[in-house]
């Protein structure tokens, strides 16, 4: 750990209304890794969006390599051999991989596309991330998972001096995390300078040699990781709030049977599926990416078609045989994007928790929504579920994710749904906010609720669950009681019993 | 700031990010209006004869029928779609009522014919698009072919003339000098405001328009939205063509116009209706409508030539649509 590769100094960056970075000092060193921590609003995208030249900060210095650099654009940043990796993958699909990651630096010969050496030089890049798919699949058949690896090896393709990863793992399987891992430490070993943005701190511990800690547009805290501890840096992410245990009280047990599906099937997908699910339970549904825990949930409310199945609820006593279109009668669904799933990000925070139940809002034969209605029931789940806002018309882009969540759960409770899904409920969010969550599936089940929560995360779905599906290749392989440990659950998903 | 600091901590970066946007959003809400007012008080000074009651009656009738389209086509475009057989959907009503007339049917039953006429070729349209999942434009552009060539072909090219006096009269009938069409079209763009505004099917347009997988997952049932908006964009196309058969006191394949797509776009678009979706509303429109029919009113007035203000009125619609696109940035 020798030369200092990356040095910013004093960056400060305010948007109309907000300083979101407050003059923020980096160094970095060539040959380390170095995690940028805080949570959601903290100031850590806006001062890597002002390293990959994304945006122009209002005033402060780069140095790379103890050379002042101008960064105005990505291209800058490109030429300066600062690759950044995005969490969100900006893919065109008809394309394929090579073409995808050499999309703005063609090879040419003759003005014409050298694809022989498009393809060369991108299956190398890959191969360096232990994949063997061909070049030339198109990126509309990989996985989520995979198409982050592609952006992770255009990242490596302009062999770069400074590599920037944003939530690289948040879609990637436990082996392909393990070969990213790889990756980096090949990379630390070239003298290559590694900054890793996540909010996976167990990734922090694994990964990365120092840290910074950010909060409010400044630093924080840091230092070697060695030295940190996770309640430490947990501290620091949220200041000085009480940090409550992160493994939060979990539901009691059982009551009576409120969901049963029985062989349900949708081809290629998923496979004769049968399981019970009980009021006051929340029932972890823990798989693999890709085993079909999503297309599950999907399937069971109708989103997706399915083939075969029985899916009963229980309806005033009785166990009802009901069809897939008409389950959202009784199941509430939070989706595991809620920004292209769940929310209408330009409407008010009012109209997006009324969205579920407009049709209760309507005075007889009157097709006007009753406004006074409409403003006592968002006033009532934003006060029941702390939703922090500036106001019932307040966007709700404009708010942090957890509160964003917390929109969609509340739109869900109105219409008291017997059946809660919840896929990935905590993604994404800062502790802070997992932890309000967390709370808010207790608070549901013990209210009586049968909730099915999916995560990939084991530490949250082990926070909440107290009984577990496991799911593989698209059929149950398996439950687990909620006393599992973590070994039990890890092996049960890759398929070992 | 001092939000920001209420709020958590969680929001502040987002917090930084609205302020920008409504300022920005200001200017980019007002710039179209400043240009309207800009473009009138022009055409005022330049134009003889331009503030005359005689005239504003004139363009007030003139625009009734394209403003009752550019409320149908609100609708379509707030779901996120698009229309573009609307002018030949009111042709082939048109031509179908009449016909029925001179056949000698009822004139009353003859408005309700056209009115079905349009709802059903709507329907079809919204059919195609919402169940079928076909893409808008193809669709409602061949629909516009066989609605004119049906027309067409049903008419023999000639116009149906000599129409019932009771029809004529009844849509030409003025409260002292205000034909009661004009009148209907104002009261039925104000009830579709408050409809889309703040019925729940209102809301549910907008949810389509704004994220459609989010609406659907929220129980909005989307497809039965979607074929909605075209069903009832065809109900206006139904209702025009009895206002235009009625002025015209004849009608013929060639009330689709050439242009007349152009006309109902961009009156919408210069309404502050968005061709991305979610945004804008039946009012607006109608007074784009009416700002539409002024610029061709006045151009005629100024003698300028109707090619001339073809291109002028294309500009306009690109001027329009770039200030959209900078809003939705």
């Amino acid at each position: 750990m020798s030369a200092v590769g990356l040095r910013m100094v004093n960056i400060q960056k305010s948007f109309p209304g907000i300083q979101a970075l407050k003059g923020v000092d980096l160094e970095a060193y060539a040959g380390e890794a170095l995690a940028v921590i805080g949570a959601n609003g903290a100031g850590k995208s806006t001062l890597m969006n002002v390293l990959g030249g994304v945006l122009r900060p209002d005033s402060g210095e780069i140095y790379i390599h103890d050379e002042p650099a101008e960064i105005h654009s990505p291209l800058d940043a490109a030429r300066y051999g600062i690759a950044f990796v995005h969490q969100e993958m900006a893919m065109l699909p008809t394309l394929t991989i090579a073409e995808n990651m050499f999309i703005s630096t063609f090879p040419t010969q003759a003005g014409l596309i050298d694809y022989r050496t498009t393809n060369e030089q991108s299956a190398q890049a890959l191969a360096r991330l232990g994949c063997d798919f061909p070049p030339g699949t198109r990126v509309s058949h990989l996985s989520p998972g995979d198409r982050q690896i592609v952006e992770i090896a255009r990242g490596l393709l302009i062999h770069p001096k400074i590599i920037i990863f944003d939530e690289p793992t948040s879609s990637l399987t436990r082996r392909e995390k393990a070969r990213l891992f790889d990756v980096i430490a090949g990379l630390k070993t070239e003298g290559v300078t590694v900054i890793y943005i996540t909010h996976f701190l167990d990734e922090v511990f694994s990964v990365c040699e120092r840290a910074y800690v950010l909060r409010n547009g400044e630093t924080v805290g840091g230092g070697m990781i060695k030295d940190l501890t996770y309640q430490g840096i947990v501290q620091m992410m949220i200041g000085a709030k009480e940090v409550t245990s992160y493994f939060g009280q979990k539901a009691d047990q059982a009551g009576e049977l409120a969901l049963k599906v029985e062989g349900l099937t949708r081809s290629g997908v998923l496979q004769d599926i049968g399981f019970e699910l009980h009021k006051g339970e929340v029932l972890g549904l823990w798989g693999l990416l890709g085993s079909g825990r999503t297309e599950l949930l999907r399937a069971i409310i109708g989103l997706d078609p399915i083939d075969n199945g029985k899916i009963m609820v229980r309806d005033h006593g009785n166990l009802k045989p009901i069809q897939p279109k008409d389950a959202m009668n009784w199941i509430g669904m939070l989706t595991e994007n809620r920004r292209d799933e769940g929310l209408l990000l330009p409407m008010s925070v009012k109209s997006n928790i009324s969205l579920a139940n407009l049709r209760g809002l309507v005075t007889n034969f009157w097709p006007l929504v009753n406004a006074g209605l409409e403003t006592t029931l968002a006033e009532k789940f934003v006060n029941r579920l702390a939703i922090k806002t500036s106001g019932l018309n307040q966007p709700v882009a404009t708010l942090s994710g957890g509160n964003q969540q917390k929109v969609v759960v509340g739109r869900w409770l109105e219409r008291n749904p017997t059946i809660f899904f919840m896929d990935e409920p905590m993604r994404g969010l800062d502790v802070g906010a997992k932890a309000e969550i967390r709370t808010i599936i207790t608070e549901l089940a013990q209210s009586g609720t049968a909730v099915l929560v999916v995560s990939s995360e084991i530490e949250e779905i082990m926070s909440v669950s107290n009984r577990y599906l496991v799911m593989h290749r698209g059929r149950i392989t398996g439950e687990l009681p909620g006393t599992a440990d973590k070994d039990e659950l890890v092996a049960a998903a890759a398929g070992n019993r | 700031m001092s939000t920001a600091q209420k709020s958590d901590t969680h929001s502040i970066a987002e917090g930084g990010r609205r302020g920008r946007v409504i300022t920005r959003d200001r200017i980019l809400a007002i710039l179209p209006i400043a240009i309207l007012l800009v473009v009138l008080v022009i055409l005022g000074i330049s134009t003889p004869n331009f503030m005359t009651t005689r005239n504003i009656v004139n363009v007030l009738e003139q625009s009734s029928a394209l403003a009752l389209l550019a409320v149908g086509m609100t609708a379509v475009l707030v779901g996120g779609g698009i229309d573009l057989s609307l002018p030949a959907n009111l042709a082939l009503a048109g031509v179908v009522g009449a016909l029925f007339m001179r056949g000698g049917g009822n004139p009353f039953v003859a408005a309700l014919i056209m009115i079905a006429s349009g709802t059903l070729v709507g329907a079809v349209n919204g059919y195609s698009v919402a169940y079928f999942r076909m893409i808008p434009f193809v669709v409602t552009l061949a629909v516009q072919f066989i609605a004119v060539g049906a027309a067409t072909w049903l008419t023999e090219s000639v116009s149906i003339a000599n129409l019932p006096m009771s029809f004529v009269n009844t849509v030409q009938f003025r409260l002292s000098r205000m034909p009661v069409h004009v009148l209907m079209v104002a009261f039925l763009t104000l009830v579709f405001y408050v409809l889309f505004r703040y019925s729940f099917f209102g809301r549910w347009l907008y949810a389509v328009g704004i994220n459609a997988r989010a609406a659907r997952i929220s129980g909005v049932p989307a497809q039965r939205v979607i074929f909605g908006t075209y069903a009832f964009a065809g109900m206006t196309a139904g209702l025009a063509a009895v206002i235009t058969v009625g002025r015209l006191m004849s009608a013929s394949a060639l009330m689709a116009g050439e242009n007349a797509v152009l006309d109902v776009i961009s009156s919408a678009v210069v309404g502050g209706v968005s061709i991305y979706g979610g945004v804008g509303n039946p009012l607006g429109a109608a007074l784009g409508a009416l700002l539409i029919t002024l610029i061709s009113n006045s151009m005629n007035m100024l003698r300028v030539s109707y090619y001339l203000t073809l291109v002028l009125k294309g500009v306009f619609i690109i001027v329009f649509i770039w200030l959209n696109s900078l809003r939705r940035k």
